[in-house]
C-alpha cells in the first residue's frame, strides 16, 4: 500500500523582518491511506500550506519525517503531483503541452504521451482546448488543466493547495463536484488543503483540523456522507450542516 | 505560507536593488568586493604574463596616472567639463520637455499627431546629431550640449506623452467629480500620474546622453573625458585611457544608481505602479 | 495659421481612412513645414536645405550606389554584432541568474562594464586592433551584450517560484527546467534586453563609423560634415531613423507579439 505517513513534523523558520524564529508547524503526525481523500482545514496562517510544501518536498522540515510508500521524502518528485492555487501553468506551452509535460520528462514517446494528455483533458472536460494557450482560458478552465497535468503523471499522491481559492464562487462549486466525480472514477490519493470548511467537508472522506499558528492537529473527523456528492441537495442536508458547524466551532472558537 | 514566500522573494530582490544603491554598509561591501577581485585578477595577469604597457597597463601605472592627473588638475578639469555639459543639457531638456509633453497631451489631436513624431526623433537621439550639431554650432560647448539636450529632450517628451496617456480615465473622472478644475487636474493628477514615465524617460535619455557626450568629446572639443581618452590614444598612453574608462564607468554608475534609480524606485514602487514590461 | 490647421485636419481625416498609414500621417505636415521654412530663406540654404534637396541627393547617392553599399555595411555590422551579443549574452545571463554565487560575484562587475559604455572603449581598441573591423565588431558586440545579459538575469530571477516547483514535482531534471521553464520565462526580459541592446548598439555603430570608419552611414554623415554637405547629413539622419523604425516594427514587435503577448506575459 502506498500510504503517506508523517511523524512528529515541525517547521521553524527565521522571519527576516521580525528577526525572530517563528514556528509554523509543531509536531504534526498523520496518515493518509492509498485511495483516500483527506482534507486539511485550518484558519489562515496556521501553516497548512507549509505542511503541504514539506510533503511536496519544496521546503525541508526542521524536525520529523515524511514517508511515502515507505520511502523518506527528500525533495520534489513525480510520485507526488501538486495542484497550485496560482495554477502555475507554463504560459509558453499549449494546454496539451502542459498536460504532457510530466510524461515527456519520463521519456514517454510523443504519440503515447499525447494520447495520455488527451485522455486526461477529456476527464476534466477540456478535450476541445488542447491547442490553446493558458492565457486564453478562464481561471476555472486553467485549474482544470492544472488538475489534468498533475493526474497525467499518475502520482501516488495528489497534493492540492487551495486550488479553487482564486476562481469565482459558481465555478468553484462546479470544480468541487467535478473533483469528487474524478476521485470516484480514478481513486487517486488526495491531500487537499483549504481554509474553507464547507469545501473541506464536501470533498473529503476525512477532515483533519489544524489549530492556528503554530499549526497542530486539533481533530480528525470522518465524513460519512454518501457519494456522489452534489451541492444542491447537500446544502440542505442535516448531517452535512452539523459536521460543518462542528468543524467551524474548532476553527473559529468563540 | 503564501505571505512568507512572497516576502521572502521580495527580500531577495530588494537585496539586489539595494546592492548598488544607498542603504547601509553591507550592500556597498557586497558591491565592491567583486570589483576588488577583478582588480586583483588584473594585477596578477599583467605581472604574470609581463604584458607590455603599450597593450595593457599595470594597476600601478594607472594609479600613478591618476595621482599625476589629479595633482596637475587635468583630471578634475576634464571631469568638470563633462559633468557641466551633461548638467546643462539635461536640466535644459527636462525644463522644456516636461511642460511641453503635458501641454501636448492635454489635446487629444496634438498628442495623436505628435506621438509618432517624437518617437521617430527619440530613435535618432544622441550620437546621430553630432555631425549637424558641429556644423551648426561649431566645435565646442554648444555642439556638445546640443547633442545632450537632444538625447534627453525627445525621449522625455515622448515618455511624458505616454505617461499622461496611461493615466486611467476613471482617475480623471474621479478628480473631476471631486471638483478639480483644469489647473488642479494638471498639478494633482496629470503631472504625478505621468511622473513614473517621466523618470524612466530621464534615465533612458541620460544613458544615451552620457554615451553621446563621450563620442562628441572625442570628435568635437578640446576638453572633457572623451577628449582626454582620445588624446591619450595619440601617444599610446594606455594607462591614461584605462584611467579615463574607469572614471567614466564609476561616474555613470554613481549617477545612475545613486541618483536616477532611487528616484525611479521611489515613484514607481512606492506608489505600487507596475511598470509595463519593455 | 488657419491654413496649417486645415492641413492638419485634412491629414488626420486621411489617416483615419487609412489606418495602416496613420503612423506616417503626422510626418506630412512636418515635411510641409520643413519645405516652407527652407523656401522662406530664413536660414541660409547651405545650413538648412529643403526636403526636395535631400530627395535629390538621395537619388544621386542611390544612383552612384554609395548609399546602398554603406547601408549594407552598417546593417551587416549591426546584425553580426547583435547575433554574437545574443549568443554570448543569453547563456551568461542564465548562468548569473540561476547561480547565487555567480550572481553575487558577477552582478557588480556586469554593472560596471555596462557603465563604462561602448564608446569609451574606442581609444584602447584602436591601439589594439587599429582602424579595422576588429574595433567595430568589438564595440557592437560589447554594446549589445550587456543589456542582454542584465535583462536576462532580471528575467531569470523573475520567473515565479511556483513554475519551477511545478516542473520539479512533474519530475523534470535540472537541465529541462532550465530549458523549458527558466529560459522561456525570462523571454520577455530577454526581448527587452535585445531591444535596448540594439538601441545602444546602432548608436555605438554610428559613433564608431564616425570616428574610425571607412564606410557605413555614420561615415557618410561624418564625411559629409567634413565637406560641409548638410544635405547628406540630413539624409543620413533620416535613413537612420527609418532603419530603426523598420527593424523595430518588422522584427522586434512581431517577435514580441508571437511569443510574449500570445502567452499573456504582458498586458497590452
Amino acid at each position: 500500500m502506498k500510504n503517506l505517513i508523517i511523524r512528529g513534523l515541525s517547521k521553524t523558520y527565521l522571519d527576516p523582518y521580525a528577526g525572530a524564529h517563528v514556528t509554523a508547524i509543531a509536531d504534526v503526525s498523520l496518515e493518509v491511506v492509498q485511495g483516500e481523500f483527506v482534507s486539511i482545514v485550518g484558519p489562515s496562517g496556521c501553516g497548512k500550506s507549509t505542511l503541504l510544501n514539506m510533503i511536496a518536498g519544496f521546503i525541508p522540515p526542521s524536525r520529523g519525517e515524511i514517508l511515502l510508500d515507505g520511502r523518506s521524502v527528500k525533495g520534489p518528485g513525480p510520485d507526488r503531483g501538486v495542484v497550485f492555487q496560482s495554477f502555475a501553468l507554463f504560459p509558453w506551452k499549449t494546454v496539451l503541452g502542459n498536460v504532457t509535460f510530466g510524461p515527456k520528462m519520463r521519456g514517454v514517446p510523443r504519440e503515447e504521451r499525447e494520447r495520455i494528455g488527451r485522455e486526461y483533458l477529456g476527464l476534466v472536460g477540456l478535450a476541445g482546448a488542447a491547442g490553446r494557450y493558458p492565457a486564453e482560458l478562464s481561471g476555472g478552465m486553467q485549474q482544470r488543466v492544472g488538475v489534468a497535468r498533475a493526474l497525467a503523471n499518475s502520482p501516488d499522491l495528489l497534493l492540492m493547495d487551495e486550488p479553487f481559492a482564486s476562481v469565482d464562487a459558481q465555478t468553484r462549486m462546479t470544480l468541487q463536484e467535478e473533483l469528487t466525480r474524478i476521485w470516484q472514477e480514478r481513486r487517486p490519493t488526495i491531500l487537499f488543503v483549504t481554509h474553507d470548511v464547507e469545501e473541506a467537508v464536501f470533498l473529503a472522506n476525512r477532515v483533519i483540523v489544524l489549530s492556528s499558528a503554530p499549526g497542530r492537529v486539533l481533530a480528525e473527523l470522518p465524513v460519512p456522507l454518501p457519494r456522489p456528492r452534489v451541492w444542491a441537495p447537500l446544502v440542505e442536508d442535516r448531517d452535512f450542516k452539523a459536521l460543518v458547524a462542528r468543524v467551524l466551532g474548532m476553527v473559529r472558537p468563540a | 505560507m503564501r505571505g512568507f514566500r512572497r516576502r521572502h522573494w521580495r527580500a531577495d530582490t530588494a537585496y539586489d536593488r539595494v546592492v548598488g544603491g544607498p542603504g547601509g554598509l553591507r550592500p556597498a561591501v557586497a558591491f565592491l568586493v567583486p570589483l576588488g577581485l577583478l582588480l586583483m585578477v588584473w594585477a596578477v595577469v599583467v605581472a604574470l604574463f609581463q604584458v607590455p604597457a603599450r597593450v595593457f597597463p599595470s594597476v600601478g601605472e594607472v594609479a600613478l596616472a591618476g595621482v599625476q592627473s589629479l595633482s596637475d588638475g587635468s583630471l578634475l578639469h576634464h571631469t568638470g567639463q563633462s559633468l557641466l555639459r551633461v548638467l546643462v543639457g539635461t536640466v535644459l531638456a527636462i525644463a522644456v520637455s516636461v511642460p511641453l509633453g503635458v501641454a501636448m497631451s492635454v489635446s487629444r489631436v496634438a498628442s495623436a499627431v505628435l506621438t509618432p513624431l517624437f518617437r521617430f526623433f527619440s530613435v535618432l537621439a544622441g550620437i546621430a546629431w553630432i555631425p549637424i550639431a558641429t556644423l551648426w554650432f561649431g566645435y565646442g560647448f554648444g555642439a556638445i550640449t546640443f547633442v545632450i539636450f537632444n538625447a534627453v529632450f525627445f525621449i522625455v517628451t515622448y515618455n511624458t506623452l505616454l505617461g499622461v496617456a496611461s493615466i486611467p480615465l476613471p482617475l480623471r473622472y474621479a478628480a473631476a467629480s471631486l471638483g478639480a478644475g483644469p489647473w488642479r487636474m494638471l498639478t494633482e493628477v496629470l503631472l504625478p500620474g505621468a511622473l513614473p514615465n517621466v523618470v524612466t524617460g530621464i534615465r533612458t535619455g541620460m544613458g544615451y546622453a552620457w554615451r553621446g557626450l563621450i563620442a562628441a568629446e572625442m570628435i568635437a572639443t578640446n576638453a572633457g573625458l572623451g577628449y582626454m581618452l582620445f588624446l591619450a590614444r595619440d601617444f599610446y598612453r594606455t594607462e591614461v585611457i584605462l584611467l579615463g574608462m574607469i572614471v567614466i564607468g564609476a561616474l555613470w554608475l554613481m549617477i545612475d544608481r545613486l541618483l536616477l534609480a532611487p528616484v525611479e524606485r521611489a515613484t514607481i514602487e512606492r506608489w505600487g505602479m507596475v511598470r509595463r514590461v519593455g | 495659421m488657419a491654413r496649417a490647421l486645415r492641413l492638419l485636419g485634412l491629414t488626420l481625416r486621411w489617416a483615419a481612412a487609412h489606418p495602416g498609414l496613420s503612423s506616417f500621417a503626422p510626418f506630412v505636415p512636418i515635411l510641409a513645414l520643413w519645405a516652407l521654412l527652407a523656401a522662406s530663406g530664413l536660414f541660409p540654404a547651405v545650413f538648412f536645405p529643403g526636403p526636395m534637396e535631400v530627395l535629390r541627393v538621395f537619388g544621386t547617392l542611390m544612383y552612384k550606389g554609395v548609399l546602398p553599399d554603406y547601408l549594407e555595411d552598417s546593417v551587416i555590422r549591426l546584425a553580426v554584432g547583435a547575433a554574437a551579443g545574443m549568443a554570448l549574452g543569453i547563456p551568461l545571463g542564465v548562468l548569473v541568474g540561476v547561480s547565487r554565487r555567480a550572481h553575487r560575484l558577477g552582478w557588480p562587475v556586469l554593472l560596471f562594464f555596462q557603465a563604462i559604455g561602448d564608446i569609451a572603449w574606442l581609444p584602447i581598441l584602436l591601439i589594439w586592433f587599429g582602424f579595422g573591423l576588429g574595433t567595430m565588431t568589438f564595440v557592437i558586440v560589447y554594446t549589445v551584450l550587456f543589456p542582454v545579459v542584465l535583462n536576462t538575469v532580471l528575467g531569470v530571477r523573475s520567473v515565479p517560484l511556483e513554475l519551477t516547483r511545478a516542473a520539479q514535482s512533474l519530475g523534470a531534471p535540472r537541465f529541462h527546467i532550465l530549458l523549458e521553464v527558466i529560459v522561456p520565462g525570462a523571454l520577455p526580459n530577454i526581448v527587452t534586453g535585445l531591444r535596448n541592446g540594439l538601441g545602444y548598439g546602432w548608436r555605438a555603430l554610428i559613433a564608431a563609423e564616425m570616428i574610425v570608419g571607412t564606410s557605413g552611414i555614420g561615415f557618410l554623415m561624418f564625411d559629409a560634415r567634413r565637406a560641409g554637405q548638410v544635405t547628406e547629413i540630413l539624409l543620413g539622419m533620416i535613413v537612420l531613423g527609418l532603419l530603426w523604425y523598420f527593424v523595430d516594427g518588422w522584427l522586434l514587435v512581431p517577435l514580441e507579439r508571437a511569443t510574449v503577448e500570445r502567452w499573456g506575459l504582458v498586458a497590452r
